[in-house]
């Protein structure tokens, strides 16, 4: 009986942990007004993944490989000052669930830009940046399988670009 | 498996029928029966199918959830996402030129130290 209830209470537990994604940030605030939001599906990076590499005109580094990489992709950005405290508050608390590490962090006269990743020592699961500048508030999140060192030069490269 | 002190308590017929090992008859009014195990096995069917129906349920809440794509066009959507890579890099760049600064202002401060 009791490894019946405790299967049943494992059972519900993956469910709530499954819950908690870029997604269901997404999905909150992508319909409120003032909100400015993209999303990239797992079918539409297998559509990316057949097409040719791609080298944009003003870009000298080439995200290809990452891009392929990756099966999901939100932006939901905000310049309303309600719905961005929101929504800073609820990536902080996504944040705390999941399994991220803190990659980067810069603060300035009140803007603050964090940057966190999961996964392992050679793959990057999933990566979050938001960035917040006075009543205006960024989130960007993917999801992937994404070699680590292959990221972490692909941003340094185009930083330096 | 029969303790001493049970063995102890047998008659003397009943150890030669055990020696013998012949059968002993069970009393007609005897009311005992084996561990009931149909409520184990009736709990463990709807267990089972609960977690079917949570799975289930787990599924079409996650189809139903789903977003719809921003782009219908992979090119338009890899461009925005290449993009937004920029932009992330964009502020790698100002985290590192924050470093820089306070690299300067710390070699100052050593200088005049």
């Amino acid at each position: 009986m009791k490894k019946i209830f405790a299967i049943m209470v494992l059972a519900l537990v993956s469910v709530a942990a499954l819950a908690q994604s870029g997604r269901d940030i997404y999905n909150k605030y992508s319909d409120e007004a003032g909100v400015s939001s993209v999303y990239v599906s797992p079918a539409m990076f297998r559509l990316i993944g057949k097409i040719p590499d791609i080298q944009m005109e003003d870009s000298q580094v080439n995200f290809s490989s990452i891009i392929k990489s990756m099966s999901g992709f939100y932006i939901v950005n905000s310049e309303n000052p309600d719905i961005a405290d929101m929504l800073y508050t609820d990536v902080k608390k996504f944040i705390q669930k999941g399994d991220f590490e803190l990659l980067m962090e810069a603060k300035e006269d009140g803007q603050v830009m964090r940057m966190y990743t999961a996964g392992d020592d050679k793959t990057v699961t999933s990566f979050v940046m938001i960035n917040k500048e006075e009543s205006e508030v960024s989130f960007i999140a993917f999801d992937g399988k994404m070699n680590r060192e292959e990221l972490e030069v692909i941003i340094a490269e185009a930083a330096a670009d | 498996m029969k303790s001493i002190q049970e063995i102890s308590k047998l008659s003397v017929e009943d150890l030669q029928r055990i020696g013998a090992d012949e059968s002993i008859p069970v009393p007609q009014d005897l009311k005992v029966s084996l561990p009931e195990r149909r409520n184990v096995r009736v709990l463990s069917s709807i267990a089972a199918a609960a977690v079917v129906v949570i799975g289930l349920g787990w599924f079409g809440f996650d189809r139903l959830s789903q977003p719809k794509d921003t782009f219908s066009d992979p090119y338009l959507a890899y461009a925005a996402v290449e993009q937004a890579l920029m932009k992330v890099s964009k502020n790698v760049n100002t985290a590192a030129d924050r470093v820089a600064e306070s690299e300067e202002i710390i070699n100052k401060v050593n200088y005049w130290k």
